[in-house]
């Protein structure tokens, strides 16, 4: 590979078809971009290797300035997600949110890391990372159920919302200390990351107050130096910059999470540049022949995320009043994740914890688990109040009128 | 005084996502509303992309909202210039089925709606929501071409 712009061109090119894509079908950007990433790698892989120069590796997915990218991606797309909790939520509902997060969180990572090395028999390291990968929900896929069904103003539906942070918390914790090392630079690491973690709060709103709002973008650096400087501390004690970055946005939900005006110049920069990059790649690893080669693989490890998910979140969302169909709705929706797996997976093809053939079982899992549930849902079981209560016998008694041009009236 | 087979329309809910036929609609549901002391519903209805991920669900919500609220503030001011009596609103789901519910819970007399031109493959894969709406409305629907 020797020409940087004709390869940025392939990338960003792919990046716009994935996008146009998502438009079309009403599908998520990320989606898109990681099913775009498989089947370009895949075509100009087998097709077009040896054309233009830029297609000896296929998309040349470790080329170091997309690894970098695709990692910054990473880092704040993951900071954005953190800094969308809402503190007020969080501070009266940690109880409520503790238990079903917690059982969101421990169910999936437990079951599958036992499914991956009992009935798949893989190795225990690899078991631990599909646990992980596996173990994931999406904070904004109940949130936007919320809001559709009217739920996001209970008080049952806060403590839910708050219990996704608290199950993804728990995934972002996992992939950063399980395969980490604990020496003392762990330690240090720790340590550093608490005080970061206490004093940011306090720093930041009186650091933007005195110099921000300008044109020269202080505010984006400002988070971006500590996003990169707590990442690169995070590597070194041998664990995951993503971890350090949820926590980050986490901390500072209350403060720079309200800056509407911030979080969108950010996402541009996330969305229009480094995403793509991120998702593109984490599809482009995502071996099809191998797939294809044990297609049960995929469908075991989907089949025990969203079981164990159901036997963990099911009782516990009951627990707090959610009656069967409602009950049933949240839990496929918590059975849901696509960012969070698809980090963990991509982490442990980056450490060579697992091989391709297992990242792309585990990334195929991740795409089911983010798509069916949906699906089923709502298709089964969405709560009946929003359901059309005049169905097929109804029709014959429907009209439907041209408009009348207004001469006519 | 309207078509006859307009008499007894008291609610007009409007079905709006700014598009050319939505516009288009809206001006047909206006003149109707004006002509019969109507009140006038207009629902648009933000789409969250499938599986929402964060942060491009907030992102998608806020434009959205951004979006329509701009397109409201003309429109008030035509309703306020024809005395009609107006309500907006903007929620969240799928297109049909929100359009479906509120035509239900505002009791509305009729549900008007633009016809977007949808590809073959496009209603193959998400379908329409104007038929939908035809389909499962309880009350009759006006398709604006």
């Amino acid at each position: 590979m020797t020409n940087t712009w004709a390869l940025c061109a392939l990338w960003v090119g792919l990046a716009l078809a994935a996008t146009l894509l998502a438009i079309w079908f009403k599908i998520s950007t990320a989606l898109s971009e990681i099913v775009v990433g498989t089947v370009a790698q895949l075509v100009i892989g087998v097709f077009l290797t040896g054309f233009f120069g830029f297609a000896q590796g296929g998309l040349a997915g470790n080329t170091q300035w997309i690894t970098f990218l695709a990692g910054t991606g990473a880092i704040v797309l993951t900071f954005l997600a953190g800094a969308e909790l809402d503190p007020a939520i969080f501070k009266t509902k940690w109880r409520e949110a503790s238990v079903i997060g917690l059982a969101g969180f421990f169910g999936p990572f437990l079951g599958c890391t036992a499914v991956a090395h009992y009935v798949l028999h893989w190795a225990i390291m690899p078991s631990w990372l599909c646990g992980v990968a596996l173990s994931t929900t999406s904070v904004a896929v109940v949130y936007a159920v919320m809001l559709e069904l009217g739920f996001n103003v209970t008080e049952y539906g806060k403590a839910i919302l708050a219990a996704c942070f608290i199950n993804d918390l728990g995934t972002v914790i996992a992939l950063g200390l399980i395969f980490s090392p604990f020496t003392i630079k762990t330690l240090i690491f720790v340590v550093v990351s608490i005080i970061v973690f206490v004093v940011l709060p306090f720093l930041t709103p009186r650091f933007f107050k005195k110099y921000g709002g300008r044109v020269s973008e202080l505010e984006a650096k400002y988070l971006l130096f500590f996003l990169f400087a707590m990442g690169g501390l995070a590597v070194w004690a041998g664990s995951e910059a993503v971890l350090p970055a949820y926590m980050i946005g986490m901390v500072l939900a209350g403060t720079v999470g309200k800056d509407h005006s911030l979080i969108r110049r950010l996402r541009t920069l996330t969305f229009g540049l480094l995403t793509p990059f991120y998702f593109i790649r984490a599809g482009s690893f995502v071996s099809v022949p191998a797939l294809m080669a044990a297609p049960v693989t995929l469908l075991v490890l989907f089949g025990a995320k969203s079981l164990f998910k159901a036997i963990a979140v099911y009782p516990a969302v009951r627990v707090h009043k959610y009656d069967g169909k409602a009950g049933a709705y949240y839990t496929l929706m918590m059975s849901t994740g696509l960012t969070f797996g698809t980090i963990s997976a991509l982490f442990g093809l980056n450490h060579q914890i697992i091989t391709q053939a297992q990242y792309s079982y585990i990334v195929g899992a991740v795409i089911a688990s983010a798509v069916i549930p949906t699906m089923i849902a709502n298709s089964f079981f969405l709560p009946h109040h929003l359901l059309p209560h005049h169905q097929a016998g109804k029709k014959a008694e429907k009209e439907v009128m041209r408009p009348v041009p207004a001469e006519e009236g | 005084m309207g078509s006859p087979v307009f008499v007894g329309i008291q609610r007009i809910l409007v079905a709006f996502d700014a598009s050319p036929h939505a516009e288009h609609a809206l001006d047909v549901a206006l003149s109707m509303a004006g002509d019969m002391k109507a009140k006038l519903f207009v629902l648009a209805v933000i789409r969250p992309p499938e599986p929402a991920e964060s942060p491009e669900f907030h992102a998608v919500l806020e434009e959205g909202q951004e979006r329509f609220e701009r397109s409201f503030v003309p429109l008030r001011e035509r309703a306020r210039q024809k005395e009609i009596d107006l309500e907006t609103e903007i929620v969240l789901g799928h297109p049909a089925e929100q359009i479906i519910h509120k035509a239900e819970t505002m009791q509305a007399s009729l549900i008007v709606m633009g016809k977007r031109s949808h590809t073959i493959l496009h209603r193959w894969m998400l379908g329409s929501n104007s038929e939908r709406v035809l389909r499962y409305a309880h009350c009759p629907v006006m398709i604006v071409h």
